[in-house]
């Protein structure tokens, strides 16, 4: 009996010390926890850290002081929301989310501080009504010939069976506009997917890094991009991707891309940029979180998180939007039946 | 290369099936459910914590080797888990599958007491999804190792019936997992960049032990087991933290045969 209870002795042992395990974050659910749990989250995974602290001047560490200061543990959870909200903001970047049940935070001034450049009923008013839908794209050739693509959001699915029968249906038209204003992003196959109808041959397209460890400096050495022609039907004329301010993320990329492919312009206002792919994480209090965690390049290694410019820049004419002409496809359509 | 190399898997194969051709060979089937607490930093910072289902199927084949005591044992083990953050608004869909075969020898110590010792070879491969995440949802897991493997066997009777109480523990001693880097989404590893995703591990980064404590209760030509498994899995390559501890109650049989 005695030789059992040393046995059993020893299986407890070994067990206690083996549950010695590797621990996550151990923040208790206050909200001096739950902001601090969010700055270090930051502060470890965001990308841009040291790029924003030069080009904008952020300084991470002495707004962790500046938020901490703020707390108090009879804040209800929406003040906290909202403190974390304006801690974020700071960011300045739009993939920055933090979600809670009553409310999703988030900063927009990325396009809000800018023209619209875009009036969704001109738009429609350019497509008619007898346009085609193929699945996230509606198409029409207009009546100089031009063919005219709109794709507002990449969270909508396109297939390449799809691509294949707007390129061929448009095959005959001697130019091509796709409209991806206001188009916000999505999903970055569905961008890659459109991008590749544009060009022959395999282009070097950007740049992408991580992060590999919780320094600020700490990134992968850049790993090339390219873009693969498509093995469908490939656009071979000239061709106008139009932007403004609210292209972003998926849409940022897609433009990266294309402005590398020889008979594609980009015309329009700066992109929204957008350039970090988005991770999430959470808080202690059930909170989640999204941030940029892997930035994407260009091809000349320039970072596209503050936007990418346009090829020829043109705006949106409130005069002649009030006479139903949105001034961007016109221009758009003047430069693509110029010989 | 590859040829020489099947060949001597081959010739392997059947110098083991030959030394074991008639050898008592004890089998056992067993299912668990308990509790487990995970944690995997590339998708939360926070430990979640939910039920774990396990599968055990475990083989013991005694070879004419050492003069009959060593024994060839294989260990084939499945779970499934569906663990929930602290806040309990989020969930992690885990599931693994894992194969450990190896030598162990076996020495009477007393009269009722055996004890082993020998390595196991083991692969195990799984991934757990977390619902909240976007463009990191899942974490692949994906590891070689070699174990050291110790355990005792205790023969008593109780209540007139025959029973056995055993302890087995195995330890991965050197090993090699998968891990993306610290914060490398799988999009980069699908594009072509999978350097550093091989990680060399052992104690020192993924210090993890599996634990049985069984008890067999002979009942006429098969044995009822019931059993309690802790299985702690734990790495730190990468600057990523996982870890998955899992504590369950197994029932099962054995059956001890041989086949000429």
């Amino acid at each position: 009996m005695t030789r059992l209870k040393t046995f059993l002795a020893l299986v407890l042992t070994t067990i206690v010390i083996c549950t010695a395990c590797q621990q996550g974050m151990e923040y208790d659910d206050s909200p001096k926890a739950n902001i601090q749990a969010l700055w270090d989250i930051i502060d470890k995974h965001y990308c841009y850290l040291s790029y924003k602290q030069e080009t904008i001047g952020l300084d991470w560490e002495h707004i962790r002081g500046e938020y901490l200061q703020k707390v108090n543990t009879k804040m209800t959870h929406e003040q906290l929301f909202e403190l974390m909200c304006n801690m974020l903001s700071r960011l300045q970047d739009g993939h920055v989310n933090l979600y809670a049940a009553h409310d999703l935070g988030h900063y927009w001034n990325w396009k809000e501080d800018y023209p619209a450049n875009y009036d969704e009923d001109l738009q429609d008013d350019y497509l008619g009504d007898d346009y085609r839908i193929a699945a996230g794209i509606r198409y029409r050739i207009l009546p100089d010939n031009i063919g005219y693509v709109v794709y507002r959001s990449f969270s909508n699915g396109i297939g390449d069976g799809n691509l294949d029968e707007v390129m061929y249906y448009l095959r005959a038209c001697h130019g091509l506009i796709v409209d991806v204003r206001d188009n916000g992003g999505g999903v970055l196959t569905y961008a890659e997917r459109l991008a590749q109808r544009f060009t022959n041959e395999k282009r070097l397209v950007g740049y992408i890094c991580h992060k590999t460890g919780t320094g600020h400096d700490d990134f992968s050495s850049p790993e090339a991009e390219y873009l693969e022609p498509s093995k469908g039907v490939r656009w071979q004329k000239k061709a106008v991707f139009l932007t403004n301010r609210s292209c972003y993320s998926a849409t940022n990329t897609l433009i990266r891309d294309v402005k590398e492919c020889p008979l594609v312009t980009v015309m329009g206002d700066r992109t929204g940029g957008g350039g970090g792919l988005p991770f999430n994480s959470e808080l202690p209090n059930g909170w989640s979180i999204r941030f940029s965690a892997c930035p994407m390049f260009d091809a000349q290694m320039n970072q596209i998180e503050f936007g990418i410019d346009p090829d020829i820049p043109c705006a949106m004419d409130s005069s002649e939007a009030s006479q139903g002409r949105d001034s961007m496809i016109e221009k758009a359509r003047t430069f693509l039946n110029t010989k | 290369m590859n040829k020489r190399l099947l060949t001597l898997f081959c010739w392997l194969g059947f110098l083991t099936q030959a030394v074991m051709a008639g050898t008592p060979i004890e089998r056992s089937l067993m299912v668990g459910v308990g509790h487990s607490s995970q944690l995997d930093t590339y998708l939360s910072p926070l430990e979640y914590k939910g039920t774990h289902l396990n599968l055990l199927r475990e083989t013991m084949r005694q070879t004419r080797w050492a003069d009959n005591r060593l024994y060839f044992h294989q260990l084939l083990d499945g779970a499934i888990s569906m663990t929930k953050s602290p806040a309990e608004n989020a969930n992690d869909l885990g599931g693994r599958i894992g194969y450990d075969a190896g030598w162990l020898y076996h020495w009477q110590a007393m009269s009722h007491l055996c004890l082993q010792g020998g390595g196991l070879a083991g692969v195990d491969f799984g991934g757990l999804y977390n619902n909240r995440n976007g463009n990191n949802p899942v974490q692949v897991r994906g590891n070689l190792d070699l174990s050291a493997s110790v355990g005792a066997v205790w023969d008593f009777r109780l209540l007139k019936k025959t029973c056995t109480l055993q302890y087995k523990a195995d330890l991965p001693i050197i090993g090699g997992m998968f891990s993306p880097q610290y914060g490398q989404s799988y999009y980069e590893i699908y594009q072509g960049d999978n350097s550093h995703n091989v990680c060399f591990t052992y104690p020192g980064n993924a210090l993890s032990l599996r634990q049985r404590v069984m008890l067999d209760i002979a009942l006429g030509k098969a044995s009822l087991r019931i059993g309690y498994l802790n299985d702690v899995r734990q790495s730190h390559v990468n600057e990523i933290k996982a870890h998955d501890i899992c504590h369950s109650f197994l029932i099962g049989y054995v059956k001890r045969f041989s086949i000429l």
